[in-house]
């Protein structure tokens, strides 16, 4: 048997179907991060390139949240032991700050610094 | 051969319901293949599908896509599932492709294209279905395998599909039979 002419034109159109869905699945999408806050309100998304400062209603009290220079910290909680304070800063996607008794909790998403080092040690 | 001419096959309706016992039997073939993923299949059921595009009319041929579905969702125990709305989207949407293809296409085009263009479209529905149901924007991560797949398991079933349609005497006098009396037999399903 022999292939005829739109038969050609049939997987071509396949294998470009499979390479477009290849670079969309692999190519590291830039998309700036972003920082999702959790709270018994709601949820709210704020890029984590623009400096802001938030207040979110938990359920203690307002935890107050600051964005600034690409990272991202809590400042002032009205929990007892704040450990969330003490979290410090984060700045890669992935990472977290929760306070567990205001129930706020703060991600990072999107992509970026993928397969970057945690950690270094000597 | 040489009683060919004296044996009937029956009408449109006789075809698609041998075609679509033969569609029960390659489920119950096809599921006994273990998949590497849940929703990825060889799809040789789609086999009397394929063969059907030259054969029947829109309205049976549709039918026998339904079956099909009907068929490999009771063998594979998903019927009440949402992954026969999977099988049920794709099977539709590649039968319409393959029927197009092969209607267009003419002489152009042969059983591995039209294989290939079912195949891809129909793993290309169900990813995007996925998208929505089950995984989301994790979706686009499946894709590459899921089109891939496609394409190989079009283009050997396709092949096969060409191989059969030219060997096969039944194949032969079902579509000389169905094409010299398109008026003859129940058209309507």
């Amino acid at each position: 048997m022999r292939l005829r002419p739109l038969d050609f034109v049939a997987l071509l159109a396949a294998a470009a179907a499979v390479a477009m869905a290849c670079v969309s699945a692999y190519s590291p999408k830039g998309g700036e991060p972003f920082v999702v806050v959790t709270a018994p309100g709601g949820e709210w998304i704020y890029p984590l390139g623009e400096d802001r400062e938030l207040e979110i209603e938990g359920s203690l009290g307002a935890t107050r949240i600051c964005i600034s220079g690409g990272s991202v910290r809590i400042e002032s909680s009205p929990c007892p032991n704040q450990t969330c304070v003490a979290a410090g800063a984060v700045s890669v996607p992935g990472q977290w700050l929760a306070c567990l008794p205001n129930e706020v909790f703060v991600r990072i998403e999107g992509r970026g610094a993928e397969g970057g080092v945690d950690a270094g040690s000597f | 051969m040489r009683e060919a001419s004296e044996r009937r096959l029956g009408d449109k309706a006789d075809v698609t319901a041998l075609l679509g016992a033969f569609c029960f039997f390659l489920s119950a073939i096809e599921y006994m293949v273990p998949k590497p993923l849940p929703f990825m299949r060889l799809g040789i059921a789609n086999l009397p599908i394929l063969l059907a595009a030259d054969l029947l009319p829109l309205p049976w041929f549709l039918v026998l896509a339904l079956v099909k579905v009907v068929g490999m969702s009771v063998i594979s125990g998903s019927l009440f599932s949402y992954i026969a709305l999977f099988s049920l989207a794709g099977t539709l949407v590649a039968a319409l492709v393959m029927w197009a293809a092969r209607r267009a296409g003419g002489r152009l085009i042969s059983a591995v294209g039209v294989s290939v263009l079912g195949a891809v479209s129909s793993n290309a529905v169900q990813v995007l279905l996925a998208r929505v149901v089950v995984f989301g924007e994790a979706a686009r991560l499946i894709a590459p395998a899921f089109l891939a797949m496609g394409l190989v398991t079009g283009t050997l079933l396709g092949l096969f599909a060409e191989a059969f349609a030219a060997k096969s005497s039944w194949y032969a006098l079902a579509s000389s039979q169905l094409a010299a009396r398109p008026g003859e037999g129940r058209d309507e399903p």
